[in-house]
């Protein structure tokens, strides 16, 4: 079965730097054998987290829209890829909204204890966060980190890797960077393969028993 | 002149912990004479998240008709902006993030147009104030958030010497903040040190 790899595009704007840095992993990713898909948040109805703890007491979210699907989705992907543009030192509201929501998740894995990943599959599963930022400060995307962090451990990823371009402001556009697009295509292509290496292994051919 | 304090409540839920925690800010603040407050609950006004448009950047206004208009000036004539956010996965809640976006009105001002965000005689005379609250108690667990609410205060002219912070570790169930044993007091302590430096401020001659 092939390596399943999903996009989740949360900038405003569509193909923007991030989008396209997206758009180069994923192409790298389906070049290297991958089903690919693309989600893009903000064409998606949906409302931010309410705060409401509901989930704290009964499993699963009370907000039924269209980011429940998307759930599901990412629950069955290989490698679930999050992108964003910094906007004031942080991801993008439509990010945010989408995350915030994975608190139901939590809930599961730290309240109801429901829900537990093994190392084995996180190992498997890999997740990847994808940003460019105009300003060219080395701390830029330090607060976007923990927050894909957390997510990522809801979710039973391993934080696999960043492609992420500061300073995009100095190149115009994410096309006049020197290494981005590259870098972005390689590491699509190579989370496959090591994805893909790691699936191989999952299912051993059956043993004297 | 009295002082003017603007406050956001941006968390999704009314009177949780962050809000309460502006309450008690609040209060501390209106105790003392000359100082007035308007409160806004991010829940109950229309604040779209930034379209990332850059339209801004030349029309020096946002092209989004939503409550951002009638906050733009409260934005500017404020001398306190006080945000209070619930800590959501070690970030500002999406719907506080949204404010913190769409300020890029002010940036696109002060660093693209080389406008005035507020009369130079007003700069150095503004403070701002950062509540948060959080479920979890890890000594990091704000750290993302106060990186954008830096930004925010800084586009809007707030200097990073003069925000005061109240951070909250370790509150999350609905209410959970009155039982913390610091919290109230520390809230009340905020709101008067805040009064004070905005009097000492608002005396002090010329730009700060």
């Amino acid at each position: 079965m092939s390596v399943r790899v999903l996009g989740i595009s949360g900038s405003p704007h569509r193909h923007g730097n991030t989008e396209t840095l997206l758009d180069a992993f994923l192409e790298g990713a389906e070049g290297a054998g991958a089903a690919v898909e693309k989600v893009v948040l903000k064409d998606l109805d949906f409302t931010p987290c309410q705060g409401c703890n509901a989930c704290h007491r009964k499993d699963g979210c009370i907000v039924q829209d269209e980011l429940t699907p998307l759930f599901d989705r990412i629950a069955s992907a290989d490698c679930l890829v999050l992108a964003s543009p910094i906007y004031t030192m942080g991801i993008t509201a439509e990010l945010k909204g989408l995350i915030d929501r994975g608190q139901f998740l939590w809930a599961r894995k730290y309240i109801a204890k429901t829900l537990s990943y093994s190392r084995d599959h996180q190992r498997r599963h890999k997740g990847v966060f994808i940003s460019t930022a105009g300003q060219s400060w080395d701390h830029v995307f330090d607060g976007a980190f923990p927050i894909l962090t957390a997510f990522f451990d809801i979710t039973g990823f391993e934080y696999w890797d960043n492609v992420i371009a500061n300073t995009m402001d100095r190149y115009g556009t994410i096309r006049g960077h020197p290494t981005a697009l590259a870098e972005a295509g390689e590491k699509g292509k190579q989370v496959v393969r090591v994805i893909g290496k790691l699936k191989g292994e999952e299912a051993p051919p059956r043993g004297k028993s | 002149m009295p002082i003017k304090v603007l406050a956001f409540a941006t968390g999704p839920r009314r009177h949780g912990n962050s809000e309460t925690l502006l309450d008690w800010v609040q209060a501390s603040m209106g105790e003392e004479p000359g100082v007035e407050i308007e409160k806004f609950a991010l829940s109950e006004i229309r604040v779209n998240p930034c379209r990332g448009c850059n339209a801004c950047e030349t029309l020096n206004r946002c092209v989004q008709r939503d409550d951002m208009d009638m906050l733009h000036d409260r934005i500017v004539e404020a001398d306190c902006i006080v945000f209070a956010t619930p800590i959501y996965c070690m970030g500002i809640c999406s719907q506080g993030k949204a404010l913190v976006d769409r300020a890029q009105v002010f940036r696109s001002r002060k660093y693209v147009l080389k406008l005035p965000v507020v009369p130079p005689e007003r700069k150095g005379k503004r403070l701002g104030i950062f509540i948060a609250a959080a479920g979890q108690k890890m000594e990091y667990v704000f750290d993302g958030a106060i990186l954008s609410v830096k930004c925010f205060f800084h586009v809007i002219e707030v200097k990073d010497r003069d925000i005061e912070y109240l951070l909250v570790r370790g509150v999350d169930a609905a209410g959970e903040v009155e039982t913390h044993p610091t919290a109230r007091e520390d809230a009340r302590a905020t709101g008067k040190r805040a009064v004070a430096r905005l009097r000492e401020m608002l005396a002090s001659p010329g730009a700060g």
